[in-house]
């Protein structure tokens, strides 16, 4: 391997601009000031002036998207895609400035934008790009109007979500009754033709919650948000970042559980090494012990059973990676 | 839809002799810098706020954001950029700013463009200087491996039987079969792309200062992407990065790498959370 030159980042503009374009359009420093004319949310590269950055925004803000030609709205999708994970067939319905209250360490409004898609409400920031709090259309109970005063005294319209798991969560809107109106003309669409699907192919998980996993950067280790999944098949963590999980171990793979003591996000002292195979995986969460338990019996099984097997069988050229 | 009136933005009254702007490239640190290029459409560049402090780096303006056919905007958007980069190579640090960003006179106080944008460079002084010491000597570098899936898939028995059964078959069943073999390939090559997420983005993660995802659609048929990442370097990042770009390239023979920059860090200039005064516990925190 030594005789081969090392791979050399290119910048001819030949290939790179379009890299360039999606970088200066979507990243960078957005002055946070309301003395900025226009800092495009949608980028124009694509359009042609068949929509305005008005038009659209506008739009969006009405839930009027299913108005548009085609063309402008699969461009739409793909753009707001481009930082805001959407299933294959999830449709944008509308989006407008909004917030999540985070009660918990920090009580505070996190800013951000609502969007109503086919399938979810969500509460997403843009750059850098983190789903503040979401929710599956399905499992709304209930979506109502909620009037309290704001901090100047002055009384605002917030929007209580009641989920079917039994918790309540407080959002914000630019239109709360408009982004409700909509919300629950889309939750009766929704729920007619989803029934029955979803439940069949994925395997029922033995635990799943809001985990933080320990990645290690040049200059140290930098906890991540996520969620963990544990199924009879396999322990996933994914960030919503992410493209793909980024932790991904079959019980048979895992050969040890530790505990050790280290700064975490959460207010437990010590956090879960999963050893396996391939590395070390450090993991966090406020229900740390639950996540070992649940681990021990489900790597305990594995040994025991081996018939239980890898179903995710690997062709024979995975070798060189292990 | 074209139609302006719909919106809300304040263009409407871009009346004669309408008080200047100011189009803003990026923030660089205090020093000896001056820019060297023009910007956007030739517009000459000069620097904006107090020369001990961070400051803006910008042209004087007299319309709306930018706007029009593709290759315009690509053009305008290859010329900010230049901009950028002077910056980026003449001040040591800089924190790019988007495409599109224009300060505006402040019609109530009467403050001009310049003082405005004066203003708040005063006011966000500490968090831009601390951004800007973090970034310096660093640049970004984007790497995309994806699966080959011919390449990938020509080895699997699974795909083989189906191929074969194709054989001798007349064209419609050879039609269903052939949609049958390419949803078998995309399955496979994602479940393979899945599993060899983890290890490869740990490599990478490890070389950089600074990793971040981003999307776009595939480039090409035929391949599915496994990653696609920023990443913040210093400058023996580069080496260090390539030189496991190639043993990755060497192991594994159906994964094609691109390798892009080195460029400014822009995917890591973002600074909503500073400006916002939030510390929510939802950030990446710092261990180890």
């Amino acid at each position: 391997m030594a005789d081969n030159a090392i791979m050399q980042p290119t910048r001819d503009p030949r290939a790179t601009l379009p890299d360039l374009i999606e970088v200066l359009l979507n990243k960078g420093v957005y002055l946070n000031l309301d003395l900025i004319i226009s800092v495009s949310d949608i980028p124009l590269i694509g359009v042609n002036l068949r929509a305005t950055i008005a038009g659209i925004e506008t739009m969006l803000e009405y839930g009027m998207m299913r108005q548009w030609d085609e063309d402008t709205r699969k461009w739409v999708q793909q753009s707001v895609r481009a930082h805001l994970p959407l299933a294959e067939d999830e449709e944008i319905i509308a989006k407008m400035a909004g917030g999540y209250y985070q009660d918990n360490f920090y009580r505070t409004w996190r800013p951000g934008s609502a969007y109503l898609t086919s399938r979810r409400l969500i509460i997403h920031r843009r750059d850098p790009a983190e789903t503040l709090w979401q929710a599956k259309l399905s499992s709304i109970e209930s979506i109502t109007p909620l009037s309290e005063p704001s901090i100047g005294g002055e009384e605002r319209i917030r929007i209580l979500v009641r989920l079917d798991d039994g918790s309540e969560s407080k959002l914000s809107a630019l239109e709360p009754e408009r982004l409700i109106r909509l919300v629950q003309e889309q939750r009766g669409a929704a729920l007619q033709p989803s029934t029955g699907r979803g439940s069949s192919s994925s395997p029922q998980p033995l635990k799943q919650g809001r985990m933080w996993y320990l990645e290690t950067l040049s200059g140290g280790g930098t906890w991540r948000g996520g969620e963990g999944i544990l199924t009879g098949r396999d322990l996933t963590w994914k960030s919503p970042m992410d493209s793909r999980a980024l932790v991904r171990a079959s019980a048979s793979h895992v050969r040890n559980l530790r505990w050790e003591k280290h700064d975490n996000p959460t207010g437990k002292a010590h956090i879960l090494i999963v050893e396996t195979e391939r590395s070390s995986i450090r993991l966090a969460a406020d229900d740390i012990d639950g996540w070992y338990d649940e681990l021990e019996q489900w790597s305990a099984s594995e040994q025991k059973d081996p018939a239980a097997g890898n179903p995710r069988e690997k062709t024979d050229e995975g070798e060189s990676w292990h | 839809m074209t139609d302006s009136g719909a919106g809300h933005s304040e263009e409407s009254e871009t009346i004669a002799a309408a008080p200047p702007k100011l189009y803003v490239y990026a923030i660089v640190p205090a020093g000896d810098y001056t820019p060297t290029v023009n910007g956007i459409d030739g517009s000459p560049v000069h620097l904006i706020g107090d020369p001990e402090g961070p400051r803006a780096v910008v042209h004087t303006h007299d319309g709306g954001p930018y706007d029009g056919a593709d290759d315009d905007v690509k053009r305008w958007i290859l010329q900010h950029s230049e901009v950028v980069e002077d910056g980026w190579q003449g001040a040591g640090s800089v924190l790019p700013v988007s495409f599109n960003v224009i300060v505006r006179p402040d019609t109530e106080s009467g403050a001009t463009s310049t003082a405005q944008l004066e203003g708040w460079l005063w006011e966000s002084k500490g968090a831009l200087s601390k951004r800007l010491s973090e970034l310096d000597g660093t640049s970004e570098l984007r790497v995309e491996i994806s699966l080959d899936r011919n390449t990938f898939v020509e080895a699997n028995d699974e795909v083989r039987r189906i191929k074969d059964d194709m054989e001798g078959r007349p064209a419609g069943v050879r039609r269903l079969l052939e949609k049958r073999l390419e949803k078998t390939e995309k399955e496979l090559a994602d479940r393979e792309a899945d599993d060899l997420y983890p290890g490869l983005r740990a490599r990478i993660a490890e070389k950089c200062q600074g990793i971040e995802e981003y999307r776009t659609p595939p480039r090409e048929v035929g391949q599915t992407p496994i990653l696609m990442v920023s990443c913040l370097v210093t400058e023996p990042g580069i080496q260090d990065l390539g030189a496991e770009l190639t043993a990755i390239s060497n192991e594994q023979p159906a994964v094609s790498i691109r390798f892009l920059g080195p460029w400014p860090p822009y995917s890591f200039a973002d600074m909503s959370d500073a400006f916002a005064g939030m510390s929510g516990q939802d950030r990446p925190s710092s261990a180890t």
